[in-house]
């Protein structure tokens, strides 16, 4: 047992000790045949890292609940969701404030746990009001367009 | 003259499906080489090194080119390396179409990789058709995987119809994969012996995870029915999400009298290295699940759910899990039977969450989830519900009838004129896969590797890292150093 070399099981309890004596400005250690011997600076133990704060408790910026004119029919978010406005990134969006819809042109999407709904105009007419930006979060049931019945 | 020993030969999913698992696959290259030569010394029969989510994790968060990592690993094993891919998606959800495909398995096979293991999400085994060929023309073995999942229709008869499949296809080896450890002994017993009667001599194999904790059982009844090979995972990182342990696995196929080729103490020197790679990364081993009945019911995989809770709550839903849980049960059987993997485990989970959410089913239906009812991603396993197709209401010129891919236009073309001529093949695919600046990171300098390291290396590096330490004396054996800031 007098020439053998280290073992990752030693190196763990080593690495498991070091680190669980953090606070004391020396260290000694002897198992065996082996000898571990430190000093830390000052006796001075390093902070330990502060946990990085979870994206959760950051608070969305508030953005006060739009809704639309009431004599249009709004068009509704089905879910929780963003709110896109175009098919893709860079794509020209489906529908502009001025365009006549039919009950089942796709005016936008909303994405759902990463999945994509078409929304459909539901009803015939023209689109008036477009109340949240791309790209933006929206409540379920939140207003996103006005269109006006035809 | 002695009768010969039946062997059963192991695959190492270490350096793939292992982390994956356990870590978000978050496993790094500089992690893995210096264990390579070890890994390649233990006595596995085939590698994995490559799967969707390592390429995937590759790009999007490790900023690792995936071709210099696959290029790299095959050049320091000697043991034949293993490549994953989703059929006609590769490495996402996507379907490609067949030029890319092709050009995924050539450039796989130049990069070293001598077999190519190929799956689709739903068992549909057209959207194999074009990796396969292609595999083959370059020189690959080819691995033809079926995917488990419990349903009235996920039946023995269903897979040994798969099992055909695949053999038609042209499969060297055959695989049961079961993602969500759903297999059971006793279901085993039964399906089994049946998909290698069905094999015609050709080898089966066994890639099965341990949510349920019963997976040892279950290999242990793969190598009696007479499988020949199992995926199996360096003991820190086996079970809990991941697959069984190779060195558990290897004493169970010893005890049934099997020749094992595996080296005990070269793999306690990896089990060594990857117990301290945790430690020193702060990640988690793998924990032996406890068995639970309700994983059968859901087959939402434990990390998914957290991972939902999680969604639910940022949504202030988090007090109707349970409620969405029940709803998936009845979406999956509503839609077919779809297997409660990515991407349809997120369909249903979602689709179920809408339901739950707006007090009535299939008022909104994802536009992912048309597409798999259209047939677009491949073949629906059953039937789908009246009340599903009738909200769906989809026009018969929607419905997707023939191979995913023949649908698809070649893309090379397109590619090869908006990279230029000098790009290479590996460019190529990515820019195929990936969108411009995802793939900027990827040119960032590769670090020195290591190829080698040893307990006493990594106690001075980690000594080394600790800003706090000023003095360091450690002595052993005869060997005494000191290290002083």
């Amino acid at each position: 047992m007098s020439e053998r070399n280290l073992t990752y099981e030693d190196l763990v309890q080593i690495v498991e000790l070091v680190k669980s004596t953090s606070q004391f400005s020396e260290f000694r250690l002897k198992v065996g045949d082996i000898e571990v011997s430190l000093k830390r600076a000052n006796g001075e133990a390093r902070p330990l890292p502060v946990p990085v704060q979870r994206s959760t408790e950051e608070k969305p910026v508030s953005r006060g609940k739009v809704s639309v004119s009431e004599n249009l029919h709004a068009v509704k978010a089905p879910m929780v969701g963003t709110f896109y406005r175009a098919p893709a990134p860079g794509e020209p969006p489906f529908v502009e404030v001025g365009q006549e819809v039919e009950p089942d042109t796709i005016v936008c999407i909303i994405e759902v746990m990463k999945l994509m709904n078409s929304i459909e105009a539901g009803v015939r007419g023209v689109v008036k009001e477009i109340a949240v930006p791309n790209a933006t979060a929206v409540e379920y049931g939140e207003a996103l367009m006005g269109i006006e019945p035809r | 003259m002695t009768k010969r020993q039946k062997r059963f030969d192991f695959v190492d999913v270490t350096l793939r499906d292992a982390h994956q698992c356990l870590w978000g696959t978050r496993m790094t290259t500089e992690m893995m080489t210096p264990v390579l030569s070890e890994i390649d010394r233990a006595g596995y029969s085939v590698i994995n090194i490559l799967g969707g989510a390592v390429f995937d994790v590759c790009v999007r968060y490790l900023h690792e080119n995936p071709w210099d990592r696959i290029a790299l690993l095959c050049e320091r094993l000697s043991t034949p390396c293993d490549a994953l891919t989703r059929g006609q998606s590769l490495y996402t959800f996507e379907l490609f179409p067949d030029d890319v495909v092709a050009l995924n398995a050539q450039l796989l096979a130049r990069l070293g990789i001598k077999v190519f293991t190929v799956y689709d999400a739903l068992n549909d085994n057209r959207n194999l058709e074009s990796s396969v060929k292609a595999g083959r023309e370059a020189g690959m073995k080819i691995n033809g995987w079926m995917t488990y999942t419990l349903s009235p229709v996920h039946t023995d008869a269903y897979y040994v119809e798969r099992a055909k499949e695949l053999l038609a296809l042209g499969s060297d080896y055959l695989c049961i994969k079961d993602p969500t450890g759903l297999l059971t002994p006793e279901r085993g017993a039964t399906l089994f012996p049946a998909v290698v009667k069905a094999s015609s001599g050709v080898p089966v194999q066994l890639h099965s995870h341990c949510q349920s904790a019963l997976a040892p059982k279950v290999y242990e009844e793969a190598i009696k029915a007479g499988f020949q090979a199992g995926y199996t995972a360096s003991e820190p990182l086996a079970n809990g999400a991941s697959l069984p342990a190779t060195e558990e696995i290897g004493a169970i196929a010893r005890r049934l009298g099997f020749q094992v080729s595996l080296d005990d103490e070269v793999l306690k020197t990896i089990a060594g290295y990857f117990r301290w790679l945790c430690i020193r990364e702060g990640k988690p081993c793998g924990q032996v699940a406890k068995y639970d009945p309700a994983l059968y019911e859901h087959q939402i995989p434990g990390g998914m759910i957290s991972n939902l809770h999680y969604q639910l709550e940022t949504m202030k839903l988090g007090h109707r899990l349970p409620e969405i849980l029940e709803e998936i049960a009845q979406v999956r059987k509503d839609l077919g039977y779809p297997i409660v993997v990515s991407p349809f485990a997120q369909y249903l989970v979602t689709q179920a969450t809408l339901n739950v959410v707006q007090g009535e089913r299939y008022k909104t239906i994802p536009d992912e989830i048309r597409k798999y009812a259209r047939g677009y991603y491949g073949k629906v396993a059953a039937p789908m519900a009246p009340e599903f197709l009738e909200r769906l209401n989809l026009k018969s010129s929607e419905l997707v009838t023939g191979r995913p891919g023949e649908h698809i236009e070649p893309w090379l073309p397109r590619l090869r004129k908006e990279l230029g001529p000098g790009a290479s093949d590996g460019d190529l695919l990515l820019a195929a896969f990936y969108d411009k600046d995802l793939l900027a990171p990827l040119e960032r300098p590769k670090p020195e590797y290591r190829f080698k390291t040893s307990p006493l290396h990594e106690l001075v590096a980690w000594m080394g890292q600790r800003r706090d330490i000023e003095h360091a004396r450690i002595r052993f054996a005869g060997t005494e150093m000191t290290f002083s800031a």
